[in-house]
């Protein structure tokens, strides 16, 4: 069979592309390694050689000094406490917004809609010196509260103009059918609008977990102390007072990467298509 | 088991009336069929016998009792939608069953009412599937088993069979007529189809333009069209109109 066929011409676009991608890959690798490489080095071997060579042993010190460090347990319980409540915060008030949006629109609500969204195009260098005024004025600077404020009202936009675009391809006919069936608005939500919006909200949850946790700014504006500090500026605060720790920060970089690859591994089951088929139509 | 009046129904969206004073009375245990034209109203107003869409102004009664601004839930009627509206992420025993679980019901209860419903629609087999994974006949049983197994008082249809092809809309036809015979329920079913509204009515209503334009049994429509809409529009091939002179007691064909 397959030798009768035709010679087809040559596509040079599926090399190219291939290649293409290929080298942005190796691009956007390359600092992960570099700093993989630093971190099972010893301190000696990294002010010696350079950056690129392959250590002479496999050093694992620096590994053992961060995860052995209470201060970076404090780290991560703190990156935690600001991570997931405004991240669960994010996505709920998104959802239950979405849902008003999309099924229930009301005089108004199309210009409401468009002014959340507008909150995006607000640059964080904008409302940063505001914001620091009032959460002083209130006396919350140096906790992790401005943080999770703050991030879950910056989430906000992206969560409610994710989910009420994912609710409006959900067909009215569902919503309608469930209230026959005597279902109340919140139910209609949860056990039928919301099961099939796993997908928009594993999407929302990954980005916003990434977001959050990888964030330097916020944290470094509203906490001073260094037991208020999250993962991100604990890295440039293990630095040494005269000499730069590069494997413990690479370590430390490593470690600190591991919850957000975690988190994406685990909702990328999610990410499928098709929920709604079998719906409506034949 | 129930009767249901409409009184002077009004509905507008905005500035424009699609609904311009529905009076009808349903009989108990009676299948009514309304059919028109695209954009008539019927739909609009199977929708507010529903609750789904609010009346404007006028009422709806079942068995005398006024349910125009009572919640869908509480009206204890159950709809088919054109669409079916099958929840995907169910199966089809969810499905089915998704009205007693809102209502809390025992999930024994529950899972020998699913059992009796499919048994009598032949979805036995299915109860496992997903909507998905059926065929389109098969989904629009789901649809009908969603809706009987709460003994609901009125059923609405939606052009429930206008996405089957010509074989199986047929056969959904005839399940249907034996649906009604078996549960003696009232029904009332919008169509487009005018074989459909033929062969399943007790009576039919004609809508145009939001007004009630006759309301018949199907053989009283065909024989004595009240209007020249309803001559026109009930028949297939439909009526010639020819313009004629009268001229004493005869009339003359120009032609």
């Amino acid at each position: 069979m397959a030798d009768t066929l035709p010679a087809t011409r040559f596509n040079p676009w599926p090399a190219t592309i291939f290649t293409i991608l290929c080298v942005l890959a190796v691009l956007f690798l390359l600092p992960t390694v570099g700093v993989l490489l630093s971190s099972i080095k010893t301190t000696r071997e990294i002010s010696m050689g350079e950056l690129w060579s392959l250590p002479a042993s496999l050093y694992l010190g620096n590994f053992a000094e961060v995860l052995g460090n209470p201060a970076v347990h404090q780290y991560f319980l703190n990156t935690l406490l600001v991570t997931l409540p405004a991240t669960a915060v994010s996505i709920t008030l998104g959802a239950l917004a979405g849902y008003v949006f999309a099924k229930l629109p009301f005089r108004g609500s199309n210009v409401l809609f468009l002014g959340i969204v507008a909150g995006m195009f607000f640059p964080p260098q904008v409302i940063l010196v505001p914001l620091f005024r009032l959460f002083n004025g209130i006396g919350l600077i140096d906790t992790l509260w401005p943080v999770i404020i703050v991030h879950s009202a910056l989430g906000l936009p992206i969560c409610v103009l994710m989910m009420r675009n994912f609710f409006a391809t959900v067909p009215n006919a569902l919503r309608e059918a469930a209230i026959m069936e005597g279902a109340s608005e919140w139910q209609v939500l949860t056990r039928v609008v919301l099961p099939l919006s796993l997908p928009a909200l594993a999407v929302l949850a990954t980005l916003q977990f990434t977001w959050i946790w990888n964030d330097f700014l916020w944290p470094l504006i509203f906490t001073q102390s260094d037991d208020k500090r999250t993962i991100m500026i604990g890295i440039v605060n293990l630095k040494g007072q005269y000499s730069v720790a590069w494997g413990v920060q690479g370590a430390l970089s490593l470690v600190a990467s591991l919850p957000t690859l975690l988190v994406f591994l685990f909702f990328q089951r999610f990410f499928i298509k098709g929920m709604t088929m079998g719906a409506v139509k034949g | 088991m129930a009767q249901l009046q409409l009184s002077d129904l009004r509905k507008s969206f905005g500035p424009v009336e699609v609904i311009k004073g529905l009076d009808l009375d349903i009989a108990d245990g009676e299948f009514v069929v309304f059919v028109g034209p695209s954009g008539c109203g019927k739909s609009t107003t199977l929708r507010m016998i529903a609750g789904l869409e609010d009346a404007t102004s006028g009422t709806i009664r079942l068995d005398s009792h006024d349910v125009t601004r009572t919640r869908p839930a509480d009206r204890g009627i159950a709809m088919v939608f054109q669409s079916y509206a099958l929840f995907p992420h169910m199966t089809v025993a969810d499905n089915i069953g998704f009205g007693l679980q809102l209502r809390k019901q025992d999930r024994a209860m529950i899972s020998k009412r699913v059992a009796e419903v499919a048994e009598t629609l032949q979805l036995t087999p299915l109860l496992a599937r997903y909507p998905r994974e059926l065929s389109g006949g098969q989904r629009q049983r789901v649809a009908i088993g969603r809706a009987i197994i709460r003994n609901p008082r009125v059923f609405l249809f939606d052009e429930p069979l206008s996405n089957l092809d010509a074989a199986l809309r047929v056969q959904m036809r005839l399940e249907i007529a034996r649906l009604h015979q078996r549960l003696g329920a009232t029904m009332v079913y919008v169509t487009h189809d005018q074989v459909e509204a033929m062969t399943l009515a007790d009576r039919i209503v004609v809508f145009n333009e939001g007004r009630i334009e006759q309301v018949g049994s199907p053989m009283e429509l065909y024989e004595h069209p009240a209007n020249r809409f309803v001559a026109g529009f009930i028949g297939a091939p439909s009526m010639n109109f020819l313009p004629v002179r009268v001229t004493g007691v005869q009339i003359e064909s120009p032609a």
